[in-house]
């Protein structure tokens, strides 16, 4: 596994609840929004390992309904605790994220 | 939601549009992930589906199985399997026991019709009777032969999907089930007779497997 993926791997459950927040969607069209916003190589298929998880947690709820293809497809929503989730962990982020990243700038400075 | 056999069915017809390629790598999933019996079917059926329609999706644009669910399907596969919840205990009661329905109609469908035809064949008059304890311990082992035998069945085609070459399942299939049936007869051959004796006439035999086996088949619909 790539270091990129295994640093995407703990954080991608808030990252597909995130996706899912803003629009109902079904299983590619998520893929396509993730790598629309810039996380190219996250392997399309992993996305469904993930989505069960959420499903299973209560975080999610699937639904069959037509897309606008056409064809029946299992569309996501947010559920409430879902929603809960997502605030816990853009709190966790942001807990991690700033000192990280203030460490590693400090990194330019002193050399 | 959509019914599972109906899921089923959809899922064969989808298939069809899948490159050579791209359904070797789905099929081997579809079987690998099937063959996990305690997983709730509603639930596999409807993860499959899914992935057959990202892969038909991802297929137009001309991406292969591999660059969608990455190099190493098993891999992939085992970490669906790890996520999808078993099947309802409400839900395997009634196919565990349409099994053993079916099983046993067969059983005593065979039975009286051997009995009933036996006559023609031998002087000799055909014993209508059977030994209770001892009929009730074969019946056992030809249970446990059977679902020990279809576990190991099952554990073989899983082995051998993922990669080239299957000659050899068949053989250890065929072996599985040559054993499994040479104890069957075994225990029938040398097992005393003990138990109280039971007077059970061929044509009560033959109504009594009847109605087992369309009581198996009424809980088989209902599912």
């Amino acid at each position: 596994m790539t270091l990129r993926s295994q640093l995407l791997k703990g954080i991608m459950d808030g990252c597909v609840l995130a996706v899912i927040e803003k629009e109902p969607v079904y299983g590619y069209v998520l893929s396509k929004k993730l790598q629309d916003i810039g996380l190219v190589d996250v392997t399309e298929g992993t996305i469904y390992p993930v989505l069960l998880r959420l499903q299973k947690k209560g975080f999610i709820v699937g639904e069959m309904q037509p897309s606008e293809a056409g064809p029946n497809r299992k569309y996501y929503y947010l559920t409430s605790e879902g929603k809960e989730e997502l605030e816990l962990i853009i709190e966790e982020w942001d807990n991690i994220a700033s000192p990280i990243e203030k460490l590693f700038k400090r990194r330019g400075n002193n050399a | 939601m959509l019914d599972t056999k109906l899921l089923i069915e959809q899922n064969n017809q989808k298939r069809e549009l899948l490159t050579q390629e791209n359904e070797k790598y789905y099929s081997d999933m579809l079987l690998y992930i099937r063959l996990q019996w305690s997983l709730s079917e509603q639930q596999s059926e409807e993860i499959l589906m899914e992935l057959l329609d990202h892969l038909l999706e991802g297929q137009s644009e001309g991406k292969t199985a591999q660059q969608i669910f990455g190099a190493d399907p098993k891999a992939y596969a085992d970490e669906i399997i790890l996520q999808l919840p078993n099947e309802e205990r409400r839900k395997r009661l009634p196919f565990i026991a349409g099994l053993v329905g079916n099983l046993l109609g067969w059983f005593f469908i065979i039975r009286g019709v051997i009995l009933l035809i036996a006559p023609l064949f031998q002087k000799q008059e055909v014993n209508e009777s059977f030994y209770l304890l001892s009929a009730i311990i074969i019946v056992s082992v030809i249970f446990v032969i059977i679902l020990f035998s279809i576990r190991i069945i099952f554990k073989i085609i899983s082995n051998s999907l993922f990669q080239e070459g299957k000659s050899r399942e068949t053989v250890k299939v065929g072996l599985v089930g040559a054993v499994g049936m040479a104890i069957i007869l075994a225990v029938t051959y040398f097992l005393p007779d003990f138990g109280p004796k039971i007077h059970f006439p061929a044509y009560a035999s033959v109504i009594i497997g009847a109605i087992f086996w369309i009581v198996s088949r009424f809980l088989e619909k209902k599912r």
